[in-house]
């Protein structure tokens, strides 16, 4: 029976997105509701088809994420309408409202650029500055962790003075003083989130060490004549790994807002090159007229935090030990 | 526990020491010329020299810090390079006033909310309204703060209508459930109980008729001082959206903490026995179960409160409000003005730590078996 909703709700969708014209605000209202609609046929199918507990929002999530990344990879090869030089855009029209049967489904903004292929290639710059920053994050910030939590005594206190250092400054006025010193770029804009990430890796990774130090197999390795380099590299931080990758999404959807942040702030990546930031900030001043320019980015944005959010949820109660034994 | 206060000061002592070597040196590799950034590219080399030598620049680095951290102790955290007249101490204590201001408001906003949602949704584990909560929780986590800041001045100030009427409709649902209470309980409770709940319904109503017919406008940028004399209403109006922006994230976490806290202590033994002498689940939420389940949720208050004086430069950006976040920015990072982005930075970073600090105080003050540990 409820399965029905899933046709039901696309036919209102359709309604919304293309039988009526006006005022955005009922369209908005009859494509949330056709949404809703679709999401609890879906729902009801997948229980039925799949199993009585799958986790529709979950799969949904991810779904998505896959989404985002592969429109991200494969940008140049799709047949986009210009975002980013706006000397091409001349003869298009500026300022048009999202209309999903034009050539420009997601609306253009002041210069004409094409809003779709802005998220698009915006999508691309959150994913690389994010993921290298995560990377870069993950391996100084887990080593520098697990060696302090190894070998305790001076050293864990020197690096705890300094992961608190780093935490003792809120995290946006601490971009802000890197970004002064370094020109915005992907790469100093990555390795400044990197920077901000690192404290938190450490303190992670130092945590998940001091429990697995503590295991027998860390006692035979030493029996057996091992050295710290190897206890540290064969022993400690393949246990250590899958915790702290169990934090990655959530902390991918953390620095994508961050990144954002500073685009937003004007501090960040510049245009030409688009970023979801940079776009809502240049919609930012014509809110009233043209809406559309700050809010299409903005939720496609909020979609992929809430995503990134909800996968990185389920990872961690899957990965880490601390949080599936609770 | 004086002695536990004490060893967590001593901690705090090297953290500032390098908390104010980073703000000094990272805002020292900046590439450009502070000289070229106070007089203007077109000056002369020798009035570029001239400046130089005044702000003490051509001095070695060690002597540079000991001699800006020395007057930073004294209250004086130098001149600003292009507001001329100006020093960043005076800058800094015209601007932290209103951020203060924002980040408590955002804070009592966050707490009001979240307080009665995440009760009403632990003691309804696993029903429609807790599941309603959890998903608004999931949706206010995820929302940047600059998206929500536009989203809500959009809504507020260019369509005044929309909030209106949300206003009016989440009134009278309110209104109406506190009638269907007291339609329930006519037959097995008190008669006073159901007098007192239609009262509250009524005055639900009221409030709630008052407030729609006289919606208040919001402005969009700008804001008026506590201090000044256009009175508290007006400056209650102007910080109204940039707190309701910062609150956002907060209610999320807020609420999910204390759910979940809540939870667990409505499970404990004590609980069992309030509800086996007859106790009411008002008395049970409000009087038994919270406060033992408040504890993490006031170390997150104060931990989200450093994080809010941090985050207001957002909001101070969309609302055009001098707060030391805009200041820290538009005044210090986009024109290259050094010392003010030193002097904001580490104001903020040492109320965070304080903050902090007294967080965890607080934290051993509250519960007795940290005290005794």
């Amino acid at each position: 029976m409820a399965a029905l909703l899933l046709p039901l709700g696309a036919v209102v969708l359709w309604i919304a997105l293309g039988a009526i014209t006006d005022p955005t605000a009922l369209r908005l209202a009859v494509a949330v509701v056709g949404l809703v609609a679709m999401y609890f046929g879906i729902d009801a199918i997948a229980k039925r088809l799949v199993s009585p507990t799958f986790e529709t929002d979950f799969w949904l999530s991810a779904g998505w994420l896959v989404l985002v990344v592969l429109l991200a990879v494969f940008a140049d090869l799709l047949p986009l309408a210009e975002a980013r030089d706006p000397s091409l855009t001349l003869t298009q029209p500026s300022r048009e409202r999202p209309d999903l049967f034009s050539s420009h489904p997601l609306g253009t903004d002041s210069q004409a650029l094409d809003i779709l292929g802005g998220v698009i290639y915006g999508a691309r710059v959150s994913l690389q500055v994010s993921l290298i920053a995560v990377t870069v994050g993950t391996v100084i910030g887990g080593l520098i962790g697990v060696t302090s939590g190894y070998f305790r005594g001076k050293l864990d206190g020197g690096v705890g003075i300094l992961t608190d250092t780093l935490l003792a400054f809120p995290p946006l006025i601490f971009l802000l003083a890197v970004v002064t010193a370094f020109e915005p770029g992907v790469i100093t804009i990555s390795l400044a989130l990197a920077l901000l990430g690192i404290p938190t890796y450490t303190r992670l990774a130092r945590a998940n060490t001091l429990a697995f130090a503590q295991r027998e197999f860390v006692l035979a390795a030493r029996a057996l004549g091992a050295k710290p380099g190897r206890i540290i590299l064969r022993e400690l931080v393949p246990n250590v790994v899958r915790p702290l990758l169990s934090y990655s999404f959530i902390i991918v959807a953390v620095l994508i807002v961050a990144e954002a942040s500073l685009s937003f702030l004007g501090v960040g990546i510049q245009r030409p090159t688009p970023t979801w930031g940079n776009m809502i900030a240049a919609g930012q001043g014509q809110l009233e007229t043209t809406p559309h320019v700050v809010f299409v980015p903005g939720a496609v944005m909020f979609i992929t935090v809430f995503c990134l959010n909800r996968v990185g949820d389920k990872a961690r109660a899957a990965w880490d030990p601390k949080q599936s034994a609770l | 526990m004086a002695r536990m206060i004490g060893l967590r000061l001593l901690k705090l002592v090297p953290v500032l020491f390098l908390v104010s070597l980073a703000t000094f040196f990272i805002v020292d590799l900046v590439p450009g010329d502070p000289a070229r950034a106070a007089l203007g590219p077109d000056a002369t080399e020798a009035q570029y020299e001239a400046v130089r030598q005044e702000l003490g620049l051509d001095a070695s680095l060690v002597e540079r810090y000991v001699d800006w951290i020395g007057s930073a102790l004294t209250g004086d955290l130098g001149n600003s390079l292009i507001k001329p007249g100006f020093t960043v101490t005076e800058l800094i204590s015209l601007a932290l006033p209103i951020t203060l201001q924002l980040a408590i408001m955002g804070m009592l906003i966050a707490l009001f909310v979240s307080l009665p949602l995440a009760i009403v949704a632990a003691y309804r584990e696993g029903t429609a309204v807790d599941r309603f909560t959890n998903g608004l929780t999931a949706a206010f986590i995820s929302i940047p703060g600059f998206l929500a800041g536009l989203l809500l001045a959009y809504l507020f100030v260019f369509q005044p209508e929309v909030p209106r009427y949300a206003w009016l409709a989440l009134g009278l649902a309110v209104a109406c459930g506190m009638f269907l209470t007291a339609a329930r309980r006519v037959g097995d409770d008190l008669g006073r109980n159901v007098a007192l709940w239609i009262l509250a319904g009524l005055v639900a109503i009221g409030v709630t008729l008052l407030v729609f017919a006289n919606f208040p406008s919001f402005p969009r940028t700008g804001f008026v001082r506590l201090t000044s004399e256009r009175g508290v209403l007006d400056n209650l109006r102007s910080a109204f959206l940039p707190a309701l922006t910062i609150s956002i994230s907060q209610i999320a976490v807020f609420t999910r903490l204390l759910r979940s806290d809540l939870i667990a202590t409505l499970q404990e033994d004590f609980i069992l026995s309030a509800k086996a002498k007859g106790m009411t689940p008002r008395h049970i939420l409000w009087r038994e179960a919270l406060r033992p389940s408040s504890f993490s949720l006031i170390t997150l208050a104060g931990v989200s409160f450093g994080n809010a004086i941090g985050g207001t430069v957002i909001v101070e950006s969309i609302f055009g409000i001098q707060g030391v976040g805009r200041l820290i920015v538009n005044d210090g990072v986009i024109p290259g003005d050094y010392p003010i982005v030193q002097g904001g930075v580490l104001v903020i970073a040492v109320f965070y730590v304080v903050v902090n600090l007294l967080v965890d105080v607080s934290y051993v003050y509250l519960d007795p078996r940290i005290r005794r540990g």
